[in-house]
This record gives structure tokens, sequence and C-alpha cells, in this order.
């Protein structure tokens, strides 16, 4: 006889908390492997778990309507012969996950010696949801799989808000990804910073425990899903960080010169430019001078992950709300590239048709809030990240040159940073070199 | 080109293989979404079996006999020919003829205007990125990334009774007659049957529908629909045989059928001719489809998933080898998804609705579930049937006969069934496919006006019926 515990598994598309929705077996049932043990709903659907063992359960923790979190014991099992080892969630059973479609595949190899079989068919296909084409079109677009979604419309029709909303998901705080390990565990550690089992009643964490008294007419429109996400990815990176902010001064007036004429050379090309890019660049070439901005902290092993990958967040602003789209390796794309790639991910943003890949994966996020104004502001971090750089606006001021009073294309720099693990003096050096390479095209450009 | 090799060889990223309305569709999403397209079929002219022996010249047929039909019965309406209607077989064929071409050089001229390749022949795979095209016993080898297999199908033959082209024919030769059969006998009342024999009866012969069912049509009609048919069917004088089968043909000039009923009790049919319209099989034996290691089902269809793949990831299949229903509207689906999917966009066959038409007396059109069928899943079904009776515009065009019915689910108010019979069903039908794919509550359909006086107003009576809100027709209590 052995003892074997089951943590709850990573249900899918990133998901990290789930509410009990019902246990399908009791503490002293026999139960076989694959056998339905528990219905968990999360912000997606609601999926059935089957147990990972067979054996006796002993113990079953958890009440129908709490919140667990992935990695939480949830059973525990009396099974026969040695234990295996307990379930994590990086190689748990993926609960009933929808078969991939397969990639498009280019050409097959020469004469099969057998004949090739379909897979089977799922139970449930998309057009048993109750959806309208443009809406499971959608789905599609968008990467969710909508035959495990849970309707908010009449009769539990699913609308294109729900699809939305099950994408954006994880705009705000990214989501464990198989193939980045180092990404993975600060995520965990993501999902791990409220372990406390909050009843799901209690809504965004930001709500305080104080009525709301009205003193003349209102209008009473509910929370989006995204604002919510919005809202607890800013209290738990509030929560887990010590922002600080600093600022700095550059002068852009040599770099937009450059980027003038390049602008020029490329529109009789017809291609677009926007400065966007140069900054991305610049603050990679910073990145890496100075890793700790480019990392992260798990602090269960009390250990610093620096990052060796460029996955640059932008902020974008849509009519919804905040949204992260990633360039992912920035570091290995040129200006060209990026500036397209922005145009695509700002557009397909605003459109609310980005893929969940596409708005994760971060390593380090830029606010370019100076094109709507402002002077400068003092961003919050893209939690697990630990800065932010904000670019503010640029636009013409007297500065002094070489003793004259002249005119200069300058704007200010603003970065938040964890003051746990950053202190002013190196977010001072960072910005510093960062304002000169801005200021230096000459010197930037050997960076790139 | 491969060096060497004394055959003629062309090479694509797609191939599409057949051109009926899911291959012809194919080819030129295909080339719209930027890949070097190959489009190859066995006969001349573009359109498979739709444009050039199906659809389109059947419904020209139809069409031209129900003209006819009513100028006969116009005299009510005070309409008086001085003489009588004749039918002009040889010209009638020609018209037929004239819009079949213009529609399928209107294809070929897509095809041109994409940039798509169109190449007559036969073909057959060699292996898993080669097929080999028969044009007038050369071949020449054409090599491609992906292929779309959408060779359609063939009318099934009787053995005991072979096609001869003369006496025993099937659907295609039924279109081209240069007279009309004084005596003509029907085996099989699926639609292809019944619309062909009801537009002879209409042009002047004596028609026989033999049928192995106890039903018409397959027996999928809602009954209210199929008691009209066969009311309309006694009307007409076409004489149906329930649960008979054909056994035998001895040919001739006045030849016959014998039938025989399912106690075994036989009877001869004198006949000039007998189509036969058993149903279609796929046309996938010829494919050589196990060098790509692809295999047809007994029934000859090629499995594919929702993005029309096939057990083979860079074959595709549509149209009606992949699955009933046999009908080209599905096929054009079939078509885009396929395409879709071969240029990587994310796309799936995903429809909940192939609405049907049958271009029968009365025309038959339904989408969505019927009532057995909504009540077999389970559901708690609530029915509206408007007859046609007590809709103005249907008897402005002395057109009383028919009805439309929906189908709701009381629990949740959904539309899940629409079905109707009589004039203009075929376009009828399209408001209740597009509320059922759009999933439509019935109040949905309740609370739109519908324009008056028109057939599309009998839908919402239909609807309103099933609300309980229909002031035009007082139906019995439910
Ligand atoms: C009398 C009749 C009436 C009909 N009426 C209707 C109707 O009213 N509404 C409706 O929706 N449907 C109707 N249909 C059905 C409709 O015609 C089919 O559903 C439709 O044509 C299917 O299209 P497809 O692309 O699958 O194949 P098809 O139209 O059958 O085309 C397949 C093509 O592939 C070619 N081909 C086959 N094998 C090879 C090969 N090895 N190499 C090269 N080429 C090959 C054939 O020559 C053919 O042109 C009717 C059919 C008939 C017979």
């Amino acid at each position: 006889m052995a003892q074997y515990t089951f943590l709850l598994p990573d249900v899918g598309e990133g998901i990290h908390e789930g509410q009990l929705v019902e246990w399908l077996a009791s503490a002293g049932d026999t139960i076989k492997e694959d056998q339905p043990l528990v219905r968990i709903e999360t912000d997606k659907a609601v999926v059935e778990l089957p147990s990972p063992v067979s054996g006796k359960i002993t113990q079953l923790k958890g009440e129908p309507g709490e919140i667990i979190h992935v990695g939480d014991p949830i059973a525990f099992f009396e099974i026969e012969g040695a234990a295996p080892a307990p379930s994590h969630h990086h190689d748990a059973p993926a609960a009933q996950a929808a078969p991939a479609a397969p990639a498009p595949q280019a050409a097959a190899p020469a004469a099969p010696a057998h004949t090739a079989t379909l897979a089977a068919t799922p139970a449930k296909r998309p057009q048993d949801v109750l959806a309208t084409p443009h809406t499971r079109a959608l789905a599609r677009q968008m990467g969710v799989d909508i035959t495990r979604l849970q309707g908010t419309g009449r009769a539990g029709r699913i609308t294109d808000e729900d699809i939305q909303a099950a994408a954006s998901g994880q705009i705000a705080a990214p989501a464990p990804q198989a193939a980045a390990p180092v990404h993975q565990q600060v995520a965990d550690q993501a999902a791990q910073a409220h372990t406390a089992r909050t009843p799901v009643a209690a809504a965004p964490p930001a709500a305080a425990n104080v009525e709301v008294t009205v003193h003349g007419p209102v209008e009473r429109v509910p929370q989006t899903f995204l604002r919510r996400k919005i809202a607890e990815q800013m209290v738990l990176s509030r929560q887990q960080l010590v922002h600080v902010t600093h600022i700095e001064e550059a002068d852009v007036t040599e770099l937009f010169k450059h980027y003038d004429e390049s602008k020029k050379a490329l529109a009789k090309r017809d291609i677009k430019l926007t400065p966007l890019p140069y900054f991305i660049k610049a603050t990679i070439a910073c990145l890496k001078e100075f890793p700790i901005f480019n990392a992260s902290y798990d602090a269960q092993k009390g250990e610093i992950l620096f990052k060796k990958y460029y996955n640059i967040g932008i902020a974008v602003d849509t009519p919804e709300g905040l949204v992260v789209p990633v360039i992912k390796d920035a570091d290995r794309k040129d200006i060209v590239t990026i500036a397209q790639e922005i145009r695509d991910l700002a557009k397909r943003a605003r459109e609310r048709t980005l893929k969940i890949d596409e708005m994760r994966g971060g390593s380090y996020t830029i606010t370019n809030i100076g094109p709507v104004g402002g002077v400068f502001a003092t961003p919050i971090i893209n939690y697990p990240e630990l800065a932010i750089l904000g670019l503010h606006k640029i636009e013409d001021r007297p500065a002094v040159v070489d003793g004259e009073i002249c005119v200069r294309k300058r704007m200010y720099l603003s970065t938040s940073f964890d003051h746990q693990l950053i202190d002013g003096a190196d977010a001072a050096r960072f910005m510093r070199t960062l304002a000169e390479m801005l200021a230096e095209p000459a010197y930037l450009f050997t960076r790139f | 080109m491969v060096v060497g090799n004394l055959n003629a060889s062309e090479g694509c990223d797609a191939l599409v293989i057949g051109a009926g309305p899911g291959g012809y569709v194919c080819a030129i999403r295909l080339a719209q979404l930027g890949k070097d397209v190959i489009l190859v079929d066995a006969r001349a002219s573009l359109g498979g079996v739709c444009l050039n022996e199906g659809c389109i010249p059947s419904k020209a047929l139809i069409h031209a006999a129900e003209t006819f039909e009513h100028l006969q019965h116009a005299d009510s309406m005070g309409i008086v020919l001085e003489g009588t209607a004749r039918i002009d077989m040889p010209k009638l064929k020609s018209w037929k003829d004239s819009v079949v071409k213009r529609l399928t050089g209107g294809v070929a001229t897509m095809e041109k205007m994409n940039g798509v390749r169109v190449m007559q022949g036969t073909a057959r795979f060699l292996g898993p990125n080669q097929v080999e095209l028969m044009q007038d016993g050369r071949p020449i080898m054409i090599d491609f990334e992906q292929a779309v297999i959408a060779t359609g199908t063939t009318a099934i033959e009787l053995p005991f009774m072979p096609f001869d082209g003369e006496f025993v024919i099937g659907s295609r030769e039924a279109l081209d007659l240069e007279e009309v059969p004084e005596k003509l006998v029907v085996i099989g009342g699926g639609y292809i049957g019944l619309e062909l024999g009801t537009a002879y009866k209409k042009l002047g012969a004596d028609v026989t529908v033999v049928e192995m069912m106890d039903q018409l049509l397959g027996g999928s009609l809602e009954p209210e629909i199929n008691s009209l048919l066969n009311k309309r069917c006694k009307q007409l004088g076409i004489q149906v045989l329930l649960q008979h089968k054909a056994i035998s043909a001895k040919p001739g000039k006045l030849g016959e059928v014998v039938v025989e009923d399912k106690d075994g009790k036989q009877k001869t049919l004198p006949a000039n001719k007998v189509l036969v319209a058993v149903g279609r099989r796929p046309n996938t034996s010829k494919l050589d489809l196990a060098t790509v290691g692809l295999q047809a089902d007994a029934q000859g269809f090629i499995q594919v998933d929702i993005e029309r793949r096939t057990a083979v990831p860079h074959i595709f299949a549509i149209g009606d080898i992949t699955e009933q229903p046999m009908l080209a509207h599905k096929a054009y689906r079939e078509a885009k998804v396929a395409a879709e999917v071969i240029a990587g966009h994310p796309a799936a066959y995903d429809v909940r609705v192939v609405p049907a038409v049958m271009f029968t007396d009365p025309e038959i059109a339904s989408a969505g579930m019927t009532e057995a069928q909504a009540r077999e899943a389970g559901y708690n079904v609530q029915i509206g049937v408007f007859p046609l009776k007590a809709s103005g515009r249907a008897m402005t065009l002395g057109a009383p006969e028919g009805l439309t019915k929906v189908v709701v689910d009381m629990d949740s108010q959904r539309l899940l069934g629409v079905h109707i019979a009589g004039p203009q069903a075929g376009e009828l039908i399209g408001e209740g496919t597009l509320a059922l794919e759009l999933d439509a509550f019935i109040d949905d359909i309740g609370h739109t006006i519908h324009a008056h006086p028109t057939l599309s107003e009998a839908v919402l009576e239909a609807a309103e019926i099933a609300l309980g809100t229909c002031a035009h027709f007082a139906s019995p209590k439910r």
C-alpha cells in the first residue's frame, strides 16, 4: 500500500484556478484510473477531471463552491504497490482537452505502407454549441475551443463576449507555457500568490468591503470580464512588488533625424515605419546590460530568474481596456519587422481577436503613453515582471547645447521598478544608459 | 519537372480533382488565397453534375413543364388561349442547353480570371504527391503539395436492368430526351425520380413511379407534407406504386417493366422509357486511393474531419463524396472550408443545417429537425402549422395548396426546424435556414415584420401559431 496525493492539474489554456462544482466520488470509494472524480469550473468551461490512479479515496479536500488553485492537493488515495510520483500540473492528464487540429502539412512521406485512419470525432462538435456562425468563426480565430465554453446568453447561447472573455482570461496574468520553463515557474508563482481560498462570490480583489451609497440617479453597468482581469492583475502587482518610479529625460533630436530619413526611404518601398521599434531596440540593449530589469522572482525558491529571452509586451489601449500583446524574441527581429508586428497586434487587440498565445510569455513591458498626452506617469509593473518602461510625449523644448539655448526634440522616460530587487541607483543607471542611446543614434545602432 | 521523364508533367501548390460545385469553387477560393492551383475534370465543360446534368438542367425542364401546366389552367383567371399550347421538345432542349452553356462558360471565365489552370482528363493517384491525368490516352503527371478530391457521384445502375441509353436511362439521359415519352416508368421515388417524373407528367407523359419504401422521398417528409404530396400526385394523375420493386425490363419501342409488391405479386408496366433513379455512388473507386494510404468506406465515401481533411493530412475531400446529403450547396461550403484550411486559415465545416429543396409539386423545402427527429432527441416539442389556404398571397397565385411548419423546443423557445410545401418553398426556406444557423428563438421570427402580401408571411404565421399569437388562422387548441 502506498499513499498518493492528487494535486489540481493545469486544466488547460493556462488556467490557474477554478471553482469546485461537485465531487463525482466520495471518500471511502474505490475508484479506477480515468473514472470521473471531480467537476471544476474555470472561467473558460466546466471540466471533468478523471482519477489519476486506481485505488481507495482516503480524503477529498474542498467543498463545492470553493476556489481551488493549480497545484493544490485535492484528493488523497491509498493505492496498490509503489507510489508513483505525485501528480504535478506539468505532466498531469489534460482534462478532456479537445484534440488540436493537425497543422497543415506540406507533403507526406513516400508511398505509405498502410491505410491512414481519422481520429474519432469529439463528442461535442462546434455546430452542436448554441452560437451563431460568426461566433463560431471568432472562436476559431482566437484559438478558443467553443465546445468547452458555457454561454451567458439566452438558453445558454454563447456570445462574442463569452469568446473574448475566454480568450482574454490570460491578458493580464501570463500563464504557464510548456515551452518556457523559466517563465512557467514564475507564472506558477503568480498563481501561488493568492493561495488563501477565497469564496467565489467576493468579486474583484480590489473591491473594498465598503458599501457604495448613491445620492442621485445612477446607471448600473456590470463590470466586464476584461476589466475584472485587469483589476486583479493590478492589485496582484501592487501587493507583490514595491513600486518606485524613476524619471529621466532624453534628447531624441538626432534619432528623429535618422528616423525621418528611414521613414522616407521605406515609404518609397511602401513600408510603414513608426518610432516605437527604435525604443524597443534601445530598451533591449539596456536590458542586456542590466539583466535584472528583464528578470522575475521565484519567492518559493528564493531565486531570481534572469530571462534569456526578450519578449516585449506592448500596452495597447482598447475601448474595453488595457491589453498587452507580446512581440516575441524582439531582440532577433529588425525594426521593420517589429513595426509590422506592432501594427498587426494593435489592430487585432482593438478588434479583440488576439490569440491567447499572443498575449502571454512577455519578459518586459513598454507602455507608450506619450501620443495620448501628459508629462510623465508612474506605470504599474506587469507582474511577475520586475520593471516597466513608460514613453512620454516627444516635443520641441528649449535646451542648452554647447552653452547655447536651442530647440530640441525631447521626452521624458519613466520606469517603475520593484525596489525589493532593484535599487534606485540601478534604475538611474539603466535609464541614463537608455537616454544616452536614444540621444546618440551612432551609439544606439552599434547595439542593434 | 523530372528530367528524363518522357511524360509531360506539371506541378502546383494545390490540385483539385473534379470541377463540380465542390471543385470549381475550391479552386477559385484557393487561387484567391494565393495558391497556385490546377483544376482537373474528365469532362470538357466545368460545373460537374450540377451544371451539366443535375440541378440546373433539371430545374430548367421542371420550370418549362410547370409553365406549360399553368397555361392549361389559366382560363380560370380569364386567360384564354386560342388553340392549344404545345410542347416543342427540341426547342425546349436547346433552351435548356443554352442555360447550361452560359453557366458552365461563366465558371470557366471565373477560373481563368482567378488564374486557375484548368486541365481536362481523368486523374488517378500515383503517389502521395502525384497524380496521373489521362488525356485521350496520353498521360500527364501532375505534382502537388496538397490535393482536394471532389469527384462527385454517378447514378447507380440496377444490375438486372443496366443503363442502355435508349430504353433504360438515368437522370442524365432523361434531361436530354428528343420527345416526351408516351409512357414513362420511374424506378425510385426519391427527389430526382419524383422531380423528373412530375415534369414529364406535366409535359404529357403517362408516369408511374415505383418505390420500394412505403413513402415517397425516403420517408423524410413531415406527415402533413407527405399527405399533400400524395394528394397532388393523384390529382396530377401520377401513378405511385409504393412498396414495389422493379425486377426486370424488356426493352423495346414499347417495352415493359416488371415490378413486384411486398407479397411477391407481380405487375407488368408498359413503358417507352424507364428512368432508373435509385441513388448515386461516390466516384472514388478509380482514384487508386490506396497509393496515398486512403481507403473509401463500403459505400465509396471518403471520411473527412471538420476541416474536410482526410486521414492523410495533405489530402482533402469535399462534396458528394464525403457524406450525405449530396447537395450542391453543401459542396460549396465544404469547398470554402477546405481552401481556407489549406491556405492556413482557421476554418471548419461546422454548419448546423443543410437545407434541402425538392422541386416536386408542391415544391418542398426543409431545414433543421423534423418534428419526429426533435421528439426523438428528447425535446419538449411545440409545432406551428400554417396552411396556405389562409394565405392571401397564395390565393392570388392560384396556389392555395401548401403549408409552413415550424418545430420549436418549448423549454428554451429555440427554433429547431422549418418545413415548407408550396410555391417558392425553396426560396422561403432561406429564412428558416438563416434563423436556425443564427440560433433564433421562435419570437425572433414571430416579432419580425414580414412584408404583405407575400408567401414569406406564412413562415411568420407558423411561428405565431407556435407562440399562440396568430390572428389569421384558428389553429386547433393545444
Ligand atoms: C438530376 C439531378 C438533380 C439534382 N438537383 C439538385 C438540386 O436541385 N439541388 C442540389 O443542391 N443538388 C442537386 N443535385 C445534386 C448535385 O448535382 C450534387 O450534389 C453536386 O453536383 C455535387 O457536387 P460535387 O462537386 O461533389 O461533384 P459533381 O458535381 O458530381 O462533380 C464531380 C466532377 O468530378 C469529375 N470527376 C470524377 N472523377 C474524376 C477523375 N478521376 N478525374 C477527373 N475528374 C473526375 C466528374 O467528371 C464531375 O464533373 C442533383 C443531381 C442530379 C443528378
